[in-house]
Formats: structure tokens, sequence, C-alpha cells
């Protein structure tokens, strides 16, 4: 395995954990500041200015949409859903300097209201090198259920 | 049905038969589904000849579309042989729906055109009569598409009443006075009586609490000024803050309204969503987002990103909302207590412009939409089933 992937990997494992452990701030310092999050409706091979998404945010609105999970009365996650996530099928490309990259599929295993919800993903980021570790510029979830009728999806993805 | 169904519907209160009883979903669907105005597309959702999307009156799958003139028609989804649906893409152009199981071909009139080896049926068999099950009656208003089962009945403005305005108002948000929708939709499911979503579509009393963590402190200082109505309109419901101003072409909540359009449309801010009850205790919703011709495409794609963030499955309002649905049909699925309360404003509602009409917070609009629910669920009763047999 390149070294390159190996650490990829690392990084990916390190941001499923702190979904899994509800550190929502700790994952959003994850992010650059003009990082975009978005969870297209469909298959995503769209522009979103110009169809409707499930969730298109810049790191204001994201940073909001954690915030309000931590206020106590984002009563969809009250209690918080409990998530596992697997991470596989990892590859990695390098775009210039600093920039790679990175597809794969994430496994998303999700206890809320007496419910276990599987959704799978496939997961597109572009890294970008700051010193000596990664930052994220931009993440996509394209879920395979992502043109179903979905109930309160209020975790973050 | 363990209660005649007037006596579900109290002055001040409505039995949880009514969201928990699956004989009563049952007629509502024949009698309420089935014999009223459904809405089914914005216009611009099939803007071209041949163009169609699939869609449900109630329990029936339906495909509505513009044949080759362009003229807007609505069928039953279901091929007249043996019944598998025709068409089975949520949106697409066709001038033809062929059959796959054994290619019977209908045109996009819905005539049926071609029958695989003819020669088998026998000299009596009447193609024309064996065309695609068409929906009784489609009409349009201000571009919005209904379809309703039943040939009699009022007509669609007389089914809209005061609502119209509403709806010409909605479109002369855009400065040339023409919407249309972005491709796409945000779809939510939940475990929970449909009507929790027409209730919720008009409820300013909720906003403060169940999205207190999502509501901006500006909004809500809007919300408890005491502005604003909320009106029973010819069994719609209609949240009424224009007296903040007009609807907002920019991304803002002051101003505006919010219309529940019985029984299964919501049009607010920058949304239309389409309500489909699939069980007593299970509904779904397809939401549009509108773009406003002649505003700035900026402004739109704002609209747009602020309709995702706070509605839809993930939305920091809508979530909530999704999971109260649920907890509502949770604790109404214990007979423990009867009634659920709605009785806000009984005492200071009144009459305005032919409208009963209270206060923001008040629940008059749910009470018009009830007694409409009561109306068609007895007048809709077919003579062979007297109500007194119930």
């Amino acid at each position: 395995m390149s070294d390159l992937r190996k650490e990829v990997e690392t990084f990916l494992y390190r941001e499923a954990a702190l979904l899994d452990g509800g550190a929502l701030r700790d994952w959003l310092a994850l992010f650059r500041d003009d990082a975009t999050y978005w969870v297209p409706a469909g298959t995503g091979d769209y522009d979103p200015r110009e169809h409707v998404s499930i969730i298109h945010d810049d790191l204001a609105m994201l940073s909001k949409r954690i915030e309000r999970l931590y206020s106590g009365h984002a009563y969809a996650q009250v209690p918080a859903s409990r998530t596992h996530r697997a991470v596989s099928n990892v590859e990695v490309r390098q775009d210039g300097d600093g920039v790679v990259h990175v597809d794969c599929v994430t496994l998303i295993v999700e206890l809320v209201r007496h419910r276990q919800t599987l959704n799978s993903a496939r997961t597109h980021y572009r890294l970008h090198r700051e010193g000596e570790g990664w930052r994220i510029g931009f993440k996509r979830v394209n879920l395979l259920r992502s043109d179903e009728a979905l109930e309160a999806t209020a975790f973050l993805l | 049905m363990k209660r005649p169904l007037d006596q579900l519907i109290r002055r001040d209160a409505i039995h949880r038969d009514v969201y928990c009883d699956p004989e009563i979903f049952e007629l509502e669907m024949a009698r309420i589904f089935d014999h009223t105005w459904v809405f089914l597309a914005h216009e611009s959702e099939i803007p071209a000849p041949g163009d169609y999307k699939t869609t449900h009156i109630g329990r029936h799958p339906i495909i509505v579309n513009r044949n080759d003139e362009g003229r807007i028609g609505a069928f039953i989804n279901r091929c007249r042989h043996r019944g598998p649906t025709v068409c089975r893409n949520e949106l697409g152009n066709a001038k033809f729906f062929r059959c796959p199981y054994h290619a019977w071909t209908y045109d996009n009139s819905g005539n049926l055109v071609a029958v695989p080896m003819p020669q088998g049926y026998g000299a009596d068999f009447q193609k024309d009569e064996l065309g695609l099950a068409a929906v009784a009656r489609v009409k349009s208003y201000a571009g919005f598409i209904f379809g309703n089962m039943s040939a009699q009945g009022p007509s669609l403005e007389e089914h809209l009443g005061g609502v119209t305005r509403f709806l010409d108002a909605y479109v002369a948000t855009s400065p040339v006075g023409e919407i249309d929708v972005y491709k796409g939709y945000q779809k939510c499911a939940y475990n929970g009586n449909w009507k929790f979503q027409l209730e919720n579509g008009v409820d300013p009393y909720h906003v403060g609490a169940l999205h207190a963590s999502a509501v901006t402190p500006e909004a809500l200082a809007i919300y408890r000024q005491g502005k604003g109505a909320v009106i029973a309109m010819d069994g719609h419901g209609v949240t009424d803050h224009t007296d903040w101003g007009p609807m907002p072409v920019d991304a803002s909540l002051s101003g505006g309204f919010n219309l529940v359009i019985f029984p299964n449309l919501i049009v607010l801010r920058s949304q239309i969503r389409t309500v489909r009850p699939i069980a007593v205790d299970r509904t779904e919703i397809l939401t549009s987002v509108v773009r406003l011709k002649g505003v700035d495409d900026d402004i739109n794609v704002r609209r747009m990103r602020d309709q995702e963030f706070e509605f839809g499955a993930a939305g920091t309002f809508f979530a909530d909302d999704l999971d109260i649905f649920e907890r509502t049909q949770d604790g109404l699925s214990s007979n423990a207590v009867e009634w659920a309360v709605f009785a806000r404003g009984l005492d200071r509602e009144e009459l305005r412009n032919g409208y009963m009409t209270g206060f923001m917070s008040d629940e008059t609009q749910h009470r018009g939409m009830y007694a409409n629910w009561l109306k068609m669920m007895l007048a809709n009763a077919p003579a062979e089933q007297p109500q007194a047999a119930e």
C-alpha cells in the first residue's frame, strides 16, 4: 500500500471516529474555511445551482447546523443517533501540490428512535495538505438512497 | 370503526381515531382523495409536449403528462390488460407508454394504439374502450395542476375558494409574474398520519417551541409581536403574515404566507410540498423548490440553499418536524387519552372578510380544515352505506 493512501485512510478513520463519537466541533475543525459539505438529492451528477440537494452547506451553515445539535433542543437528535461507520474501497488521486482527491465507500449504521438504518454512500473528498496533516476542502456524500424518501436525518453523514 | 364520524370532530378537539384508525384511513382514501381536487404537479415540471411525471392520488398511481399537442392530462398508471404500471420513471418524455408485460401500447393521450397479435381477441374486442383510465377532471390554477377522480362536485376554482388570491400573490412574487421549479426534489417520510403535516404547515404556535434551536431571535420576535393572522379559508389553512410585508423575494422569514391546500398541497416560502398518505401511520412528502423568473440567479440560488438548510429530511427545522410527527403517532397510540386539543383562539376568533380569522398562534385554521374533513367524510359516503349503518 502506498504511503499516501495509508495516510489518507488514517485521516478518514479519524474523521469517522469523530463523527461516531459525536465530537462534531472537532469534526468541523477538519474543514477549511472555504469548504463545501454536499449531500446531493439523486445522482449528484449535476450543478447544485440548477438542482435541489439534500444538504449543500458552506462552512458557516455547517457550523450553525452543528451548534444547533449541541443546543439540546434539536429534538430529532434527542437522544442523538448512535452510529458506526466503515470506510472502504479508498482510492486516492494526487492533484498538483498538496491536494488529493479521494473516493471511498462509507457504510453508516445509524440507530435512532429504536430503528437501525443502514446508509451506504460513495463519498468524495478534496483534501489539502496543511502542515503535517490534511484538511477537507470539499466533501460530497452520494447516498445510495439519495432519491428515496428519507426519515429525519439530522445527524451528520 | 369504533365511533361514528360525527363524534370524531369536536369544536375544540379531534379524536385520536382520526389519526390512528386504519378504517378511517380507508374512508379518507375513498371519500376525500377520490372526490376532491388533489395536487399533481407544477406545470414547469412537465413543460414540453410528451413530458410526464408519475405521482399518486390517494392510493392510485397516476401519470400526469402533456400529449403531443401539449395538453395536460392525467391517467391511472395501470395497464388495462393485466394491471402493471405502464410507466416506471418519476419524470420523462414519452410519445408512448408500453406495458413491458405483453406490450400493450398507449399513446400520450392515453389511447390504446397497439396490441400484439390482436387476432387472438374476438371480433367484439374494443380497443378504443381500453385506453388508460383517465382521471375524471384535470385542471390548472396559476400553474398548479390538480386532478379529481370524480366528475361531480365543485370546480377547481370553487374548491380553492379564497386561496386563489394567495396563489395569485405567490406567483406575483416574481417581478414578471412567473415561477418554475428547480430540477430535483427533497423527499421525506415519517411513520405518522398524513394530517400531522397538514396541521404543521400552518401552525405558527409551534415555531418558538419545537424550532427554538433553529429559528433566529429576530424571526421569533416577529412571531411574538401578535401580528399576522390564521385563517380558516374554504376548508384550507392560511397563515397570513402579509402585514409584515409581502412574500419576500430575498431569503428572509418576514412577510408572506403559508398555505395548506387540502388535502395534499403546501405552499410556503420557496417550496411546494406534496403530501402523500401511504397508511394511517405512514406518510411521504415531496418538495420542489421554486425559482422566481426575473430575479437574479444568485438570489434564487440563495433561496434554494436556505430551503435545503432548513427543510428536507436533514433540515434544521424539518428534521424536528418529522421527528415530532412520529412522537405524536406514538403518543396517540394510547387510548387512555382520547382527544387532541385544538382550542386556541376559540374565544377571540372572528369573521373577517367572510372567513373565520384568529391571532397568529391560534388554531382557527385547523378547526376549519377538520370541519371540512368531516363534511367530505359524511357527504361522500356511498348511498349503499348509509351513515346509520356505521
